[in-house]
């Protein structure tokens, strides 16, 4: 087995442990919340014989550890189980839901990503002038302002005012534009600071002063530094792509995106353990598998890395 | 005995009470009245609402949002006009034996589901059947649980037999949970008879498709047996956010909305692009006073509690007028609902029955949904404050739903709580559960631990008695006896606020906090 295959099997045990602990804690925790289950998805008139019934069909009655020994049973058959409280199963809910999210995760972090990268290589540059006191001003602005507030900004001016774009909904494209910019103006904000704090920490170095000695145009320079400092950035890009997967409730709910954060708080909200539980298992896999793949672009953006030997 | 007449009556009285104490009922009636335009080929209405589905299966909701949705595609046998009064709709006659043991329907003949099966008394027998045969869950089902069995007597009379006598299953059949649909389409279309997930009834739009978060599509019905619509769809837009969606009707891209942020109502109203109308409704929100607990076991705190808030100026400068003041245990559009009083504010009164009951500097803690309604946790902030004034240090604490529900429902939970209850057949049993011994935690949800003999003999006497004034009298006596007794700080009836395009007419409402827009068409 080549080295490269060594690792990723060793990565990708790690992440099985790593998923059986996430379980583990996403049972104990879920059941650690107040509120009777059964008595919220039987309903406030519910008789209690009603209620029994539900706590039966749930599976609730049984202890924690049968509990969570049903479900890694039905997770090695390939099931997340049914939704208490729509019936169907765990993963076609998802499944209406996640490519939403994965859409809306991809542009929020390439918005982020070109213009942050863009803004904090244009500040580090020109650092102590106006356009890195203004990229400062942004980054501000873009982490402290809530998205709340600002998609409501948003809404107010392209949809009341000038009656360009949809208010929410993902009926079309254009209906992609403003939660784009909500979570891509916060994205960028991130990575505009990390690039412009790495980025003046290599340009100060002696390998890019031996290159502007060498007389090339400035871009070129910019450029071999960049290189350099761009593991941390990817990390940074890395994360916040994590971050949106898990879904953006407060943007989803301000633009009626039918993505999975929604889904998430109205499942906690209905004590929707099925889905809840199946929800949280699919963000802790993607984040890995995420993890994973940024480790893996690390030693393709700097060959210096060596994950395996 | 209880002919369609004395039951219509009875609900006409209570329908022109309400008309009398609110004076808000009168002038949405009218709207509809114009004459209706030819059906359109093409235009859409959008409506934005702002509650997810959960499903669309008739018995399985509990919801009023997916009630009203769902409302548009299937149809029930009776059905409430704006006044609260019943009419019929799929039965066009109905009337009790005289043992009042079984009720007899007479069905509307020429009617077809949208997938064209005929509509008759096996479909109603099917549907009706299904939410006492124990093999789905009817989570608001209480309302049926007197049918015994279902009978087709020919394909257009249906008998229902009773366990006993219950004034209240005529107006129980009006609720969706009793919506008739097409038998043949309960295996068609992803629906099984243990889940309908594509519901076909006989009303004017039929069921196209649910996004699920984002949208729930309907289109008229051509082979309608009534009266058709203008539009030619309806779009429901699930937008949770208030904000959003007065924005988007300001935007012209949602022509109805329900429930706008309350604090714009001001600007909404004078904003001559929009109409405001807020529709009297069923749920009355109150405080609910633990009984059990000294020292709100003494009457006389809990009248002091009553005293002590400025319900009128909570209700102008809080509520934004939104809502309407109660004058009973019942909200007045209640069947069997009469108008017992008020408590005025009156701190000083309130001082008195507090030293009387040698009450003084007690801590309390007063929990509050938020969100739930309207401006719950603000309201509850304010009544805090003028508990405060009266030497009772009121601490608001809130939490997630389903925590709260749980907390309320425990002896030693809180002291005083926020809660609304609506009867969604405007019927007064469903409004005494929270008046009832028999229906005190885990049993029910009288979270304020109530229990009194009076009011118990009243209620289980008047759930049986089929004669309507008598019924009417046994309710009212119970309204005043809870009122005297206070177990809630009386509050407000909620109104469901509508804000539509002003172009548009004909948006209308029922008085169960749901909108109607059969009518509906441009100005």
């Amino acid at each position: 087995m080549s080295a490269f295959l060594t690792y990723l099997v060793r990565r990708l045990v790690a992440a099985g442990v790593t998923l059986l602990g996430v379980i583990l804690v996403m049972v104990l925790l879920v059941r650690a919340l107040p509120g009777d289950p059964a008595r919220i998805i039987a309903g406030l008139l519910a008789t209690p014989e009603q209620v029994a019934q539900v706590r039966l069909s749930m599976g609730l009655d049984e202890p924690v550890p049968v509990q969570y020994w049903r479900y890694l049973v039905n997770l090695a058959h390939g099931s997340l189980g049914t939704s208490a409280r729509f019936g169907t199963t765990v993963l076609s809910e998802i499944g209406h839901r996640l490519p939403y999210t994965i859409v809306l995760a991809v542009f929020g972090t390439l918005f982020g990503a070109v213009f942050g990268i863009a803004l904090g290589v244009l500040a580090a540059t020109h650092k102590g002038r106006w356009i890195d006191a203004f990229g400062s001003m942004l980054g501000v602005a873009g982490i402290s302002m809530p998205v709340y507030w600002l998609g409501i900004l948003l809404i107010v001016l392209f949809s009341v005012q000038l009656k360009l774009l949809p208010i929410g909904g993902a009926g079309s494209a254009s209906s992609l534009v403003m939660p784009t910019l909500t979570l891509g103006v916060f994205s960028m904000a991130v990575v505009s600071r990390m690039t412009r704090s790495t980025m003046l920490d290599t340009l100060d170095q002696d390998y890019v002063r031996t290159v502007r000695a060498k007389g090339v145009v400035e871009w070129v320079a910019v450029r071999h530094a960049l290189h350099n400092a761009f593991i941390p950035i990817l990390t940074v890009i890395g994360l916040q792509f994590g971050t949106l997967l898990g879904g953006a409730v407060l943007t989803e709910t301000v633009f009626s995106w039918p993505g999975i954060g929604q889904l998430l708080v109205q499942s906690i909200n209905n004590r929707d353990f099925p889905l809840v539980q199946g929800i949280v298992f699919v963000f802790a896999a993607m984040f890995i598998v995420l993890n994973i793949i940024t480790d893996l672009l690390y030693s393709v953006v700097d060959p210096r890395v060596r994950l395996y030997r | 005995m209880n002919s369609p007449h004395s039951a219509a009556s009875r609900v006409l009285l209570v329908a022109l009470s309400s008309v009398l104490a609110m004076g808000v009922a009168g002038y949405a009636s009218g709207q509809g009245s114009a004459a209706m335009p030819a059906p359109s080929p093409d235009a859409t209405l959008t409506i934005g609402i702002g509650v997810d589905l959960d499903t669309v299966d008739p018995a399985q909701q509990t919801t009023t949002t997916v009630q009203n949705v769902i409302d548009y595609g299937l149809q029930t046998l009776v059905a409430f006009d704006t006044q609260g009064k019943i009419k019929p709709l799929l039965a066009t006659s109905w009337s009790t034996s005289q043992d009042g043991m079984t009720l007899t329907l007479h069905l509307r003949q020429g009617v077809k589901f949208h997938d064209g099966t005929p509509f008759n008394a096996d479909a109603v027998v099917y549907s009706l059947d299904r939410l006492i045969s124990g093999k789905i869950r009817v989570p608001i089902g209480a309302g049926f649980k007197s049918m015994k069995t279902i009978e087709a007597v020919n394909p257009t009379t249906v008998a229902i037999h009773l366990k006993h006598p219950d004034p209240n299953l005529v107006p129980n059949l009006s609720t969706t949970i009793a919506s008739i649909f097409s038998p043949t389409s309960a295996t068609k279309d992803g629906n099984s008879p243990e889940r309908i997930v594509h519901p076909v009834g006989t009303g004017p739009y039929q069921f196209t498709r649910w996004n699920k978060g984002s949208e729930v599509v309907y289109t008229r019905f051509d082979g309608y047996w009534g009266e058709k619509p203008y539009y030619k769809t309806v779009d429901f837009k699930i937008i949770p956010e208030a904000n959003s969606r007065e924005a988007g009707l300001l935007a012209g891209q949602l022509d109805v909305i329900m429930n706008p942020p309350v604090t714009d109502l001001t600007s909404l109203s004078n904003n001559p692009a929009v109409k405001v109308l807020k529709a009297p409704s069923d749920r009355s929100v109150f405080i609910a006073i633990n009984t059990a607990k000294p020292p709100f076991n003494n009457e006389k705190v809990r009248q002091a509690l009553n005293y002590a808030v400025d319900k009128d100026a909570i209700i102008k400068n809080v509520m934004f007028n939104a809502v309407n003041p109660m004058d009973s245990a019942f909200p007045s559009s209640l069947s069997g609902y009469c108008k017992v009083g008020a408590y005025p504010y009156d701190p000083d009164k309130a001082k008195q029955l507090l030293s009387e009951a040698g009450v003084k500097n007690v801590k309390v803690t007063l929990g509050s949904s938020t969100g739930r309604y309207i401006q719950d946790i603000q309201f509850a902030q304010a009544i805090s404050g003028y508990l405060r004034k009266v030497g009772i240090d009121a601490n608001v604490r809130t939490m997630d739903w389903p925590s709260y529900v749980s907390t309320m429902q425990q002896k030693d939970g809180f002291d005083l709580h926020v809660l609304g209850w609506a009867p969604g057949a405007l019927d007064g049993p469903t409004q005494l559960q929270m008046f009832t011994s028999a229906t005190i935690p885990p049993k029910g949800l009288n979270t304020s631990f109530f229990s009194n003999p009076t009011v118990d003999k009243l209620a289980s006497e008047s759930a049986l008695n089929l004669h309507d004034a008598s019924r009417s009298e046994q309710l009212c006596q119970i309204q005043k006896e809870v009122w005297r007794q206070a177990p809630w700080i009386f509050l407000w009836s909620q109104t469901l606020i509508l804000a539509y395009n002003s172009k548009i007419t004909g948006v209308s409402y029922l008085p169960n906090e749901k909108f109607e827009t059969m009518a509906a068409h441009p100005r």
